[in-house]
């Protein structure tokens, strides 16, 4: 019986035990759970949290793209075309310093190039297609220039001549307008000139303008002063722009001068009228234009294109002109200096080739600065100096053609003409008997329109009895050649590698 | 012909009237004798006219030849000939009527004896 009770008792006590382990482990295990639970919920909470961050970043993030399509890219694109607009920064202010910011500033920086790009793209097909359509139309302006001096030519009846004229006037500025347009566009100025006095490039730019009347042009240049070739029609284009833009800004009853005058580096032509002048941001605006490295746009000349000045910044670029426009006029207005350097300049023989009838004279004497005293002592009749040129000239003309019969007694050769200074011995001008008949001459009598220097004529047969009759061409010496082939040369490599060209290929 | 410019004239006729085709003397014809005025040419006087005075020089050329000469249309030439005129410095006279000038074929042959009588 004895082991009955101890088995329960152990029994007992073993149970006991064992629930005292279970209860242990039991409440260990609840603990656990309960500490697992915080942490859980604290997790939870955490995620929460970020949850609502990033959701809030998100929002930000979205705000700014946002922000940037409906705000900063239209700015940047209307920025391109007008550069006071300012670009609106990010929403925020640490936005931009964060990966995101960042990544959108690369994509305005994309932008601004591709847009650069493709702005020059359009720009350089707008420029292509007017190109080809103003060449068309100065072609046809030229054509129509031709026609009606042709008939101003034949035709002398009044009425009909102040037509032609002015038809001829209007094709003048309408061949202004379509050559400038060409030439912001890129081209090529249209025209080959041969050499010319520079005088005439001026008063042929004064002519092509409405307002040409008001227009005074002092030439203090030394006569012969001329431009090379392929300086003459863009010094006639920018004369003629800083002629228009003095013109209209001042007012109908005061006048525009113009003053020719040499300077050390070549010529300055001087354009000052009495109007109302600019402000110091339009001076500054044209000063660039007339004078920047920059190419232009045809973009930039706003609405309607303001043409002039760009052309004169296209031109002073290609041929190595200087304009500036940077001082006002001591008559209020604005004050133009075109300076055409030496290396654009050349001469032509007054006598031989003298400046169109209308250009304005030169203040300077002709030949030497003694000769007309010389004139107006010696011989009988005050000779005038500036008709010496044109009269010459006339008389070459009268002898040259070879059929002529009086010419073998008349040597009015080129030379004859350029030596005649030379050529005015003091005793013998006065056996002006006859003015119609030269004496001691072996020609026929001819008439005569005017008194012949008897002195000249006499004592240039004497020197050169030998020179053949007909007007020769100058001997042309192997330097000039090589110097003129040498001008052509170094001119077309300038040329090519200064200029755009863009205008010069044929398309 | 020395001179004679091969190009465009870049200096249009019109500039040397001022635009002016209709002379103010309308009896001038292509013919009509224009003779110069001595002594030098005014102040102040404008380039064309200018030029037309000095291509006269003191003697006598019809008005085409001196809008040859001055490489100017007739039309232009014969304003600026009323204009000198009208200042007095040129004088004008009728064409040589073409019956009074003397035959072609006789002035050819007086001067082919003074040619004869040279050599």
């Amino acid at each position: 019986m004895i082991e009955i009770t101890v088995l329960a008792a152990s029994g007992l006590a073993g149970g006991t035990l064992l629930a005292l382990a279970l209860a242990g482990g039991l409440l260990r295990s609840h603990r656990h759970r309960s500490r697992l639970h915080d942490e859980i919920a604290d997790l939870r909470d955490r995620l929460d949290n970020e949850r609502s961050k990033a959701a809030r970043a998100s929002d930000a993030v979205t705000a700014e793209i946002a922000h940037l399509a409906e705000k900063r890219i239209p700015a940047v694109a209307t920025r391109a075309a007008h550069p006071h607009v300012q670009v609106p920064g990010p929403l925020s202010v640490e936005f931009a310093r964060t990966g995101p910011g960042a990544a959108l500033d690369v994509v305005i920086d994309g932008l601004l190039t591709v847009m650069k790009q493709e702005r020059k793209r359009v720009d350089a097909a707008a420029r292509a297609g007017m190109r080809g359509t103003t060449r068309e139309i100065q072609a046809g302006l030229y054509r129509l220039q031709d026609v009606l001096r042709g008939l101003q030519q034949q035709y002398d009846e009044p009425e009909l001549a102040q037509t032609l004229f002015e038809l001829d006037h209007e094709n003048e500025q309408s061949l202004r307008r379509a050559q400038v347009a060409a030439v912001v566009c890129g081209a090529w100025v249209g025209l080959a000139r041969e050499e010319s006095h520079l005088v005439d490039a001026v008063t042929g730019g004064q002519s092509r303008l409405v307002g040409y009347h008001r227009v005074r042009i002092n030439n203090h240049l030394e006569p012969g002063t001329a431009l090379v070739s392929h300086a003459v029609e863009p010094v006639a284009i920018i004369v003629a722009e800083l002629l228009d833009n003095a013109l209209r800004h001042s007012s109908r009853d005061t006048d525009v001068t113009v003053n020719l005058e040499r300077a050390h580096h070549g010529v300055a032509v001087t354009i000052d009228d009495a109007g109302v002048g600019m402000s110091a941001d339009e001076r500054g605006y044209a000063q660039r234009m007339v004078a920047s490295s920059e190419p232009i746009l045809l973009s930039d000349l706003g609405d309607p294109p303001r043409m002039g000045l760009a052309a004169i910044g296209q031109l002073t670029r290609q041929f190595d002109l200087s304009v500036d426009l940077s001082t006002p006029s001591p008559y209020g207005g604005v004050r133009a200096v075109l300076l055409v350097s030496n290396h654009l300049l050349s001469h032509v023989d007054p006598v031989r080739r003298p400046p169109a009838a209308a250009a304005p004279r030169s203040t300077r004497l002709v030949g030497t600065p003694d000769q007309p005293a010389k004139a107006e002592t010696n011989g009988k009749l005050p000779v005038r100096t500036a008709a010496a040129s044109r009269a010459l000239r006339a008389n070459a003309r009268r002898t040259a053609p070879p059929t002529t019969p009086d010419t073998t007694a008349h040597p009015n050769s080129p030379h004859t003409d350029s030596t005649y200074p030379d050529h005015m011995p003091d005793g013998v001008a006065e056996t002006d008997t006859d003015p119609d008949i030269e004496p001691g001459d072996e020609i026929l009598p001819q008439r005569r329109r005017r008194r012949i220097r008897p002195g000249a004529e006499a004592s240039a047969l004497a020197a050169r009895p030998s020179v053949p009759e007909q007007a020769q061409p100058p001997a042309r010496t192997p330097e000039h050649s090589a110097a003129a082939l040498g001008a052509l040369q170094t001119g077309t490599a300038a040329a090519r590698s200064t200029a755009d060209p863009e205008g010069n290929d044929p398309r | 012909m020395t001179g004679r410019r091969s190009g465009r004239p870049l200096v249009p006729a019109y500039l040397s009237t001022g635009g002016v085709a209709r002379p103010a003397n309308t009896e001038l014809e292509r013919l009509s004798l224009l003779t110069g005025g001595t002594g030098t040419a005014p102040d102040g006087l404008p380039a064309a006219r200018h030029a037309l005075f000095d291509v006269l020089d003191g003697g006598t050329l019809t008005l085409v030849e001196a809008a040859a000469l001055l490489e100017l249309p007739v039309s232009a030439v014969r304003v600026l000939a009323a204009e000198l005129a009208e200042q007095g410095l040129v004088s004008l006279r009728a064409p040589v009527p073409q019956a009074a000038l003397p035959a072609p074929d006789l002035l050819k042959r007086v001067a082919d004896g003074l040619r004869a009588l040279k050599q």
